[in-house]
C-alpha cells in the first residue's frame, strides 16, 4: 500500500509538473500565435469597395488628364532646357491638391452626406467651374463613374442588403435610397440639358452607396488625383516610375492628404472656391499648347 | 398735369423700393434705376450711410451709335461712383449695397482709385463688402472698377451677387485684386482675401412656384489653408494682379465674341516660327492684334477666355497692375461696343 501511495503521489506530482510546463509553454507560445486566429474584420464590404475604386484599372479614363500639369510645364520651361523639372513638379502637385481640396472636396462630402441633392450639387459645381478644360475633364470622369456604376456595380449593390458598419454617417442614409437616386439621376441625364454629371458630387454619392466610410472616400478622392497627376508626370518624362511610386508612397503626401481632408471637413459647398488663382489660367490655357499629350 | 403724374410715379417708386429701410444702417446703401414712362431712365433712389458714399454725376447721352435698330435704347446713361470715406476699408468695416436695374435701364458703376484695404490688428476681424444687384430683363450693367488693393496684414471678404430673371439681362463686370503696395515691397502679405461673384436666375414654373438656380459662382479664396507649405506670394507664381471678367447677355454679345475670338487667335504656347513661310501682309486689324500680343508679352499678361453656361468668363493676370489695366482697356476699346453704348466714362477706371 505504501508503495502504491507513494506511486500515486509521484504520479500526481508528475501530472502537476507536466500541466505547469504545458501552461508555461503555452504562455510562451501565445504571443506569436495571435495571427493564426482570424481577427474579426470590422468592415469587409467597405474595404472591398475601396479596393475597387482605388484600382487604377477602374475605367474612368483618368489617365487622359494631367489636370493642368502639361500646361504648367509649358509655362515653366527650365533654364537651361536640360535642367530637371522635378522640383517644379513637386510645387505643382501641392498646388493641384490644394486646388482640388478647395474646389471639389466640399462637393464630395456634400454628395455623400446628402445624396438626394445630387442634381443641385451637380448644377452648382458646374456653375463653379469657370474653365472649359477643367469642366470637360470633370464631366468625362463623372460620366464614366456613372457608367461603371450602372454596368458593373449596380446589380450587386441594388440587390444585396446593405452591410452595416460602425460609421454613423453612412447609416444616416440607406443604400437603397442611394441606388434609386443614382438611377433617376442617370435617367435624367439623358433627357435634361441642365445636368452634367461632374465627378466630385457623384463620387460622394457612389461611395456612400458602396458603404465606404466618408473619411476614406474623401482620402481616396484626393489620393486618386495625386496618383493621376504623378502618373501624368511619368508620361510627360518628368520622372521615372520608381521615383513616382516613391512620391506616392511618401509620408509627406499622406500627411498632406490627411490635412486637406481635416481642413475641408466642414467647408460648405457655398464656400468652395479657387485657392490657387493661377491654376485656372494654366488649366484654361492648356488649349493653347502647341503640342499636347493630355486632354487637360 | 403730366408733371404731377410723373412726380407721383417718382414718389411711388422711391417709396416701394424694397431697399429703402436698409439705408439707415451704417455702411448700407441703395441704388435704383427706374424707367419713367415712356422711356426715360432715372436714378430714382440713391442713398448711403457712412462709411459708404455714392456719387452720381449727371447722366450722359451715349455717343452716336446705331440706335436706329428696333431695340429701344435708353436715352441717358446713368453712372454712380462707389466710394468709401478715407478711400478705403478700415478693419471691421462692413459695406452692403443693394442695386436694382428696372427693365429697359442701364447703369455704369465705377470706383475712384483702387479700393484699399487697411491693416487689421486682429486677423480674425474680417472687413466685408457686399453688393447685390437685381438686373431686370432688357437692362444692362457695366461694372469695371479699379482693383481691390489689400495692404499687408489685412483680412477682407467681398461678395457680388447678380440676380437675373429667366436668365435675361446683360452684365459686364470685372473683379480684380492686386498684391498690395508693391512700391513698399508688399507681395500678397495678407492674412486672408476672399471674393465671390455669383449670378443667380429666378423663374416661375408652370405651377407658379418661384425657383432660383445658380448660374455662375466664381470664388477666390486666399488664406493659409491648402497644406501647400508654400507662402502665398509664391503660390501666385510671380503675378501681382489677378482678375475675372464676367460677360453675359445680348448687349455685350459682340464683346463676348471678341474675347473668345482673340483667345482663339493667341499664338500657340511652345510653337515656333521656323521662318520657312512667308509672313503675309497684315490687315490693320491684324496689325493691332499683333501689337497687342507683343505688349502682352512685354507686360507678362496671361489670360484665358471660356464660353460656359451662356457666359464668357475671362481670367487674367500680369506681373504689374498696369499690365492688366492696359490690356483690359485695349481689348474693350478695340472691340468698341461698350464705348458706343455707354460712353468713354465706363472705362474711367481703366485709364
Amino acid at each position: 500500500m505504501g508503495t502504491t501511495d507513494s506511486d500515486q503521489q509521484s504520479l500526481e506530482d508528475e501530472i502537476a509538473d507536466l500541466e505547469k510546463r504545458l501552461q508555461d509553454a503555452k504562455s510562451r507560445l501565445s504571443p506569436s500565435t495571435a495571427g493564426e486566429t482570424l481577427p474579426p474584420h470590422a468592415n469587409d464590404a467597405a474595404l472591398h469597395a475601396l479596393l475597387l475604386l482605388s484600382d487604377s484599372a477602374l475605367p474612368l479614363g483618368s489617365f487622359a488628364f494631367s489636370s493642368g500639369l502639361e500646361s504648367y510645364l509649358a509655362h515653366h520651361r527650365p533654364l537651361p532646357p536640360s535642367a530637371s523639372q522635378v522640383p517644379s513638379f513637386y510645387a505643382f502637385l501641392r498646388l493641384s491638391l490644394s486646388t482640388l481640396a478647395s474646389t471639389a472636396l466640399p462637393y464630395v462630402l456634400a454628395g455623400y452626406r446628402n445624396p438626394e441633392d445630387i442634381e443641385t450639387l451637380d448644377n452648382d459645381f458646374d456653375a463653379s467651374t469657370p474653365c472649359t478644360v477643367a469642366r470637360r475633364a470633370s464631366i468625362a470622369q463623372g460620366r464614366a463613374l456613372l457608367t461603371v456604376w450602372d454596368r458593373s456595380f449596380k446589380t450587386q449593390y441594388a440587390s444585396s442588403p446593405r452591410t452595416t458598419n460602425g460609421h454613423a454617417e453612412t447609416l444616416e442614409t440607406t443604400g437603397i435610397a442611394g441606388v434609386e437616386i443614382l438611377s433617376s439621376f442617370s435617367t435624367a441625364l439623358r433627357t435634361s440639358n441642365h445636368l452634367n454629371a461632374h465627378l466630385a458630387p457623384l463620387w460622394g454619392v457612389v461611395t456612400n452607396v458602396l458603404s465606404v466610410p466618408l473619411r476614406d472616400s474623401a482620402y481616396l478622392f484626393l489620393f486618386s488625383h495625386a496618383r493621376t497627376v504623378i502618373s501624368a508626370a511619368v508620361r510627360a518624362s518628368v520622372m521615372g516610375p520608381y521615383q513616382a511610386q516613391g512620391v506616392l508612397a511618401g509620408a509627406e503626401l499622406q500627411k498632406r492628404i490627411r490635412g486637406l481632408v481635416e481642413e475641408g471637413w466642414n467647408v460648405r459647398v457655398e464656400d468652395a472656391g479657387q485657392s490657387v488663382p493661377v491654376m485656372d489660367l494654366w488649366v484654361g490655357r492648356h488649349e493653347k499648347l502647341y503640342s499636347r499629350i493630355f486632354n487637360s | 398735369m403730366n408733371i404731377i403724374k410723373l412726380k407721383i410715379e417718382f414718389f411711388n417708386m422711391t417709396f416701394t423700393s424694397p431697399f429703402a429701410q436698409s439705408a439707415s444702417k451704417p455702411g448700407h446703401g441703395s441704388i435704383v434705376v427706374a424707367l419713367l414712362p415712356p422711356d426715360t431712365p432715372v436714378l430714382s433712389t440713391i442713398s448711403y450711410q457712412y462709411p459708404l458714399k455714392l456719387i452720381a454725376p449727371d447722366p450722359l447721352p451715349p455717343p452716336e451709335s446705331d440706335f436706329k435698330d428696333k431695340t429701344p435704347a435708353p436715352r441717358l446713361v446713368h453712372t454712380v461712383f462707389l466710394l468709401t470715406y478715407g478711400g478705403g476699408i478700415v478693419a471691421g468695416d462692413s459695406i452692403d449695397l443693394a442695386v436694382r436695374l428696372d427693365a429697359g435701364t442701364s447703369l455704369v458703376l465705377l470706383t475712384q482709385g483702387s479700393t484699399k484695404i487697411f491693416k487689421t490688428i486682429d486677423p480674425s476681424l474680417v472687413s466685408r463688402q457686399q453688393m447685390t444687384v437685381a438686373v431686370a430683363p432688357n437692362s444692362a450693367l457695366v461694372y469695371l472698377p479699379d482693383p481691390v488693393q489689400p495692404f499687408a496684414q489685412t483680412a477682407f471678404s467681398q461678395s457680388q451677387i447678380y440676380n437675373l430673371e429667366n436668365e435675361e439681362g446683360s452684365l459686364c463686370v470685372c473683379d480684380w485684386v492686386t498684391s498690395g503696395r508693391s512700391a513698399r515691397g508688399e507681395n500678397w502679405d495678407i492674412y486672408e482675401y476672399r471674393s465671390r461673384n455669383q449670378v443667380w436666375t429666378s423663374s416661375t414654373d408652370a405651377n407658379g412656384v418661384q425657383k432660383r438656380r445658380l448660374m455662375l459662382r466664381d470664388n477666390m479664396i486666399l488664406d493659409k489653408n491648402g497644406q501647400t507649405g508654400i507662402p502665398l506670394s509664391d503660390r501666385m507664381d510671380g503675378y501681382a494682379v489677378f482678375g475675372t471678367l464676367i460677360i453675359r447677355g445680348p448687349v455685350f454679345s459682340p464683346l463676348s465674341k471678341y474675347f473668345v475670338d482673340e483667345f482663339e487667335a493667341l499664338p500657340r504656347i511652345g510653337g515656333r516660327n521656323w521662318g520657312d513661310s512667308v509672313l503675309p501682309e497684315l490687315t490693320p486689324k491684324e496689325q493691332r492684334r499683333a501689337d497687342r500680343q507683343q505688349r502682352e508679352k512685354i507686360d507678362g499678361v496671361v489670360w484665358s477666355a471660356a464660353s460656359v453656361r451662356g457666359f464668357v468668363l475671362v481670367k487674367f493676370a500680369s506681373r504689374e497692375v498696369e499690365g492688366s489695366r492696359n490690356w483690359l482697356r485695349d481689348m474693350i476699346k478695340e472691340e468698341g461696343s461698350i464705348l458706343n453704348s455707354f460712353g468713354e466714362r465706363a472705362l474711367l477706371c481703366l485709364k
